[in-house]
């Protein structure tokens, strides 16, 4: 058949356009919803550097507990980051800056696809923001197991830092 | 020899000869429509992976460190995973499907795809897991680790992709060759077992189907219609037929040097459709023959209770084929082949055989109706090997059409661009069925073109020796 590829190609745009039309439409409210905000102060030590990847039941003890950022004394700017979206939902972080140094990190926005990756973002963000806060910059190592997480926390504090003028 | 084209020489008893020759029922006639609208579906499920890939990943992850190549990777597994459904669908067997393109043509569909899903699977799990190790900052080795002991259903999926390399590997040309035809067939068989121990992961971790209840829905279903078709025409169908009709060998019948007939006798073949110019995957459960399954076509159209296909000793079967015992059971697998008189598409046909391929064309001709004067040329390298040419000529005779017997060396009897339209002068308004070794087909069917005959109207089957 001669025009074989004509018509898988032709069937190929439909398909690919109505995927997208159907995206459209279904998008907003598809994602679950729960703000994260870590505690800027509590100690990181024995923070995973795995994260459990989907399936398995997070590791115990690790979640962060939500609470208000923390408190800035004198010249604090805060600035808050792109929405990033990656594979499994989506974030912002709020980062917060005083003297010239990065003192606190939070994310006002988190929405993930289902609840098992709610509970890795919580699992593995006070481990991003302890990088963050000793790199003093968004370049970070992803945690493995979350790496589309990582990848969107870091994108999110480098564009709450661009936005802050931060070096 | 029997020369008389109906009885084709099966036994004749007393009862035999008062019953009035049955005829097996034709097969159903294709439709190209359905096939067109395979292939735009085929085609909107390809968009459609293309994406819900896209919309799980915004292209912001491009900039985030190692976030090209989890892009990538992702990317090749969904479009490399889509594919290998197609090529799972392709060699179904699906009756619809096979009328119109024929098993011939699907099976060099299958070829021509195969090299792209198992290398975009291959660059997709090495894709993530380079991307996986630069966007943690650890070593590959490291990272594979992570990702075989700690993400659920990684391991059977890697073992799955180990797999599906291996049949890679030997299905490349300079490997497959080194292999026994059937030791490659089986092998290629685990293709299913790779398949289906990959599954789970890229439900439970792809980003387009995590939180996205239709996609996994709509992916699921397609997989599991897909493993019933192949249970359903590819396995089942096969062995239903098999008990229905019961074949066994009644006779091996000499027909020319290292060519023999094989007559089988069966139940209820009286309900075993088929068109002439097909063809069977024979099983002959003997011993030292039951595990291998080869195509014969049919060398005249089933007189129930009687089939009979005709062989030339090439290879181990074929060769063995010759010493059959009379009583042994039969398991088919068919009919398939769409070189059959519903693929004329003018209102005469010039059939051409080489050697053997004489076998599928003895019985096309069989198939077409009185008047309809083909012309019919047979080539072989000796007069000794014109086998069935009696049949052959009586066919042709009561169609009111023409035979030529090309004997003699490749350059005596060619086929060319001056032989042929000498021979028939009237191609213009003719069909060309081509049927012999690879070779031999290649170049009639390149004459044909060169000679202007539009491609829908050249059909061929080539069997690879």
């Amino acid at each position: 058949m001669k025009r074989a590829p004509w018509l898988v190609a032709a069937g190929a745009v439909a398909g690919f356009l109505g995927v997208l039309g159907l995206h459209k439409t279904a998008a907003p409210g598809a994602l679950a919803s729960g703000g994260i905000q870590p505690a800027s102060q509590s100690s990181q030590a024995g923070q995973p550097t795995h994260a459990s990847p989907r399936g398995q039941t997070p590791a115990g003890g690790t979640r962060a507990t939500p609470t208000a950022a923390a408190p800035a004394a004198g010249a604090t700017v805060t600035s808050v980051g792109a929405l990033e979206r990656y594979g499994y939902g989506e974030l912002a972080a709020r980062v917060s800056i005083s003297g010239g140094r990065i003192t606190a990190i939070t994310v006002p926005v988190l929405r993930t696809a289902e609840q098992y990756s709610q509970q890795l973002a919580a699992q593995v963000l006070p481990t991003l923001r302890s990088e963050v806060l000793a790199a003093q910059s968004a370049r970070i190592s992803a945690v493995s197991g979350a790496t589309y997480t990582s990848q969107a926390y870091a994108l999110s504090v480098q564009a709450a830092l661009d936005k802050a003028h931060f070096r | 020899m029997s020369a008389s084209p109906v009885a084709f020489g099966a036994p004749k008893s007393p009862a035999d000869r008062k019953r009035r020759p049955a005829r097996s029922p034709a097969t159903r006639r294709p439709h190209p429509a359905l096939a067109r609208l395979a292939l735009l579906v085929a085609g909107a499920g390809l968009g459609a992976t293309l994406a819900v890939t896209i919309t799980s990943q915004p292209a912001s992850q491009l900039s985030a460190r190692g976030g090209a190549l989890t892009y990538a990777g992702s990317l090749a597994g969904m479009i490399g995973t889509y594919l290998a459904l197609i090529m799972v669908l392709l060699v179904s067997r699906i009756p619809f499907v096979e009328r119109v393109a024929g098993q011939d043509g699907l099976l060099r569909l299958h070829r021509a795809i195969a090299p792209w899903p198992i290398s975009l699977l291959a660059a997709h799990a090495l894709f993530l897991t380079l991307g996986y190790a630069e966007a943690a900052r650890t070593g590959v080795w490291h990272e594979a680790g992570v990702l075989l002991t700690r993400y659920p259903d990684m391991l059977t999926a890697t073992i799955g992709l180990a797999l599906m390399c291996l049949i890679g590997i030997i299905s490349v040309r300079a490997v497959r060759r080194r292999l026994r035809r059937e030791t490659w067939w089986l092998i290629h068989l685990w293709m299913y077992l790779a398949l289906a121990i990959s599954f789970a992961h890229v439900i439970v971790l792809g980003p387009a189907f995590v939180g996205h209840p239709l996609t996994q829905a709509v992916w699921s279903v397609a997989w599991a219609a897909t493993a019933g078709l192949v249970l359903c025409y590819r396995f089942g169908l096969p062995v239903v037929r098999s008990l229905r009709h019961r074949l066994t060998v009644t006779e091996v019948r000499r027909e020319g040097p290292g060519v023999v007939s094989v007559i089988c006798s069966g139940r209820r073949l009286d309900r075993l459709a088929v068109s002439g110019g097909q063809f069977f995957c024979w099983r002959f459960l003997s011993r030292g023959l039951w595990w291998q399954s080869h195509p014969y076509s049919l060398s005249a159209l089933p007189q129930p209770p009687y089939l009979r296909l005709t062989v030339k000793a090439v290879g181990d079967h074929s060769s063995a084929l010759a010493s059959i015992r009379p009583g042994t059971k039969i398991a088919i697998e068919g009919p398939y082949g769409a070189f059959t008189r519903y693929a004329q598409r003018r209102p005469r046909a010039l059939l051409v055989a080489a050697g053997i391929g004489v076998t599928a064309l003895r019985a096309l001709l069989e198939d077409l109706p009185r008047g309809s004067a083909p012309v019919v040329l047979l080539r072989a390298s000796q007069p000794a090997d014109l086998v069935l040419s009696t049949e052959v000529r009586e066919l042709v005779k009561h169609r009111r059409g023409t035979i030529h017997e090309l004997v003699g060396s490749r350059e005596e009897a060619a086929i060319n661009e001056v032989s042929l339209p000498r021979l028939v002068p009237d191609l213009a308004h003719r069909d060309v069925y081509v049927c012999g070794p690879e070779g031999f087909v290649a170049s009639v069917v390149d004459t044909a073109r060169n000679l202007g005959i539009p491609d829908e109207a050249i059909h061929h089957e080539a069997f690879a020796l």
